[in-house]
């Protein structure tokens, strides 16, 4: 066996002990606790998708009672999400699915996680449940262009 | 060099490491073995076919099931999804699904016109007959809990007497488990029958050691393209 000193065994040990640490944590978190990286939902179109499928006429549509899906377009020129307002009854669960026609976007809607880039070509799926009544303003969070800051718009729970 | 460096103990240490790890690498890129995701559970239902028989979830347990969603008024523009069903049926004798049983399943979601009458009329029309394919409808709010709550469908009716839905067929394994969703009017029949045949395949050879690996081709996302 090759000499080391034993300074240099505590840092390899300690670096071996830190990898398989993070390794048993991807895996819990994987695996156990179902934490996921968000993937593409699906793929479309950038130069149709405003024109034909489920991003022409975006907004709101019940499943079934307190169950939704919501399609949400993001446009640069003029700068905001369409639709801009979106009413649920309180207990509902609303699945977003998003996408962009022109250049990066973000999606953040407040008080939930949902906090995700959208993408031209590609969308966005979220979902998240409304227990409590207010409003739940959602934002773009990417600098996508000069008309940025209006891109807004807001989640009313009733 | 390593083998001068590292001795035999720690040699057979580094292969018990590594070999699972080259292992797990080349199972997940090559996929050698393809599933269909597991998606969720598929709702419960209890409904008439065309011939007044009850048609329940659980008749069709052990049975992978196609379903699509479409009224017996549908007239164009509504988009026609009985001549997919019609095509897959014709093509059952083709696929290999061994002992598992195949059915088709029509659900109408206006169970206020669509009676036995109307049903059987558009089971003649459509090609269903009855016993591989069944065309069936029942109590309107539990058909909304179970269509659009289960099998995600988006329906709704209009002041003409139409209704507004996405086109939508699904794939129900024989646990009564979402395999697969497809979101359009006319999905190909190539790939109906080539996830049918992957589900059957499945079924049919997850036992013993090979169950691990089928298991393995979930965990890792083996998924066909």
């Amino acid at each position: 066996m090759i000499h080391v000193h034993v300074y240099e065994k505590w840092w390899i040990g300690l670096t071996v002990a830190m990898l398989i640490a993070f390794s048993l944590a991807i895996g819990v978190s994987g695996f156990m606790m179902g934490i996921q990286l968000p993937s593409p939902e699906a793929l479309v179109n950038p130069n149709t998708v405003a024109k034909q499928g489920d991003f022409a006429n975006p907004g709101l549509k019940e499943l079934a009672p307190k169950k939704y899906v919501a399609y949400i377009r993001a446009e640069a020129n003029p700068w905001k999400f369409r639709p801009e307002k979106i009413e649920v009854p309180v207990g509902s669960t609303v699945t977003f699915y998003v996408t962009a026609v022109d250049v990066q976007h973000g999606f953040k809607l407040e008080g939930t996680n949902i906090n995700v880039q959208i993408l031209p070509g590609q969308v966005s799926k979220m979902t998240a449940t409304f227990n409590q009544k207010g409003e739940f303003p959602f934002v773009c969070t990417e600098f996508c262009g000069v008309g940025h800051q209006n891109m807004f718009g807001k989640l009313i729970v009733k | 060099m390593i083998s001068r460096v590292l001795q035999k103990p720690a040699r057979i240490l580094y292969a018990l490491i590594f070999l699972p790890v080259v292992g797990i690498l080349v199972f997940a890129t090559l996929r050698p073995i393809q599933v269909l995701p597991r998606i969720t559970l598929a709702p419960g239902f209890s409904l008439l076919d065309q011939n007044s028989a009850r048609l329940t979830n659980e008749d069709l347990r052990g049975h992978i099931v196609l379903y699509n969603f479409t009224y017996s008024d549908c007239a164009a523009p509504c988009p026609q999804t009985s001549e997919v069903m019609r095509a897959l049926k014709n093509r059952l004798g083709e696929i290999d699904a061994g002992a598992i049983p195949v059915s088709l399943v029509t659900i109408s979601f206006d169970p206020d016109r669509d009676s036995p009458e109307r049903l059987r009329a558009y089971a003649n029309y459509a090609g269903a007959d009855g016993k591989t394919w069944r065309v069936a409808t029942g109590d309107a709010t539990r058909l909304k809990y179970a269509l659009g709550g289960g099998f995600n469908l988006y329906y709704a009716p209009n002041a003409d007497g139409t209704f507004t839905f996405d086109s939508l067929f699904v794939l129900v394994d024989g646990w009564g488990i979402i395999r697969a969703y497809y979101k359009t009017a006319s999905p190909s029949v190539d790939r109906l029958a080539r996830d049918i045949g992957l589900i059957a395949q499945e079924a049919r050879n997850s036992t013993g050691a090979a169950k691990y690996a089928y298991e393995a081709a979930h965990l890792f996302l083996c998924y066909p393209p």
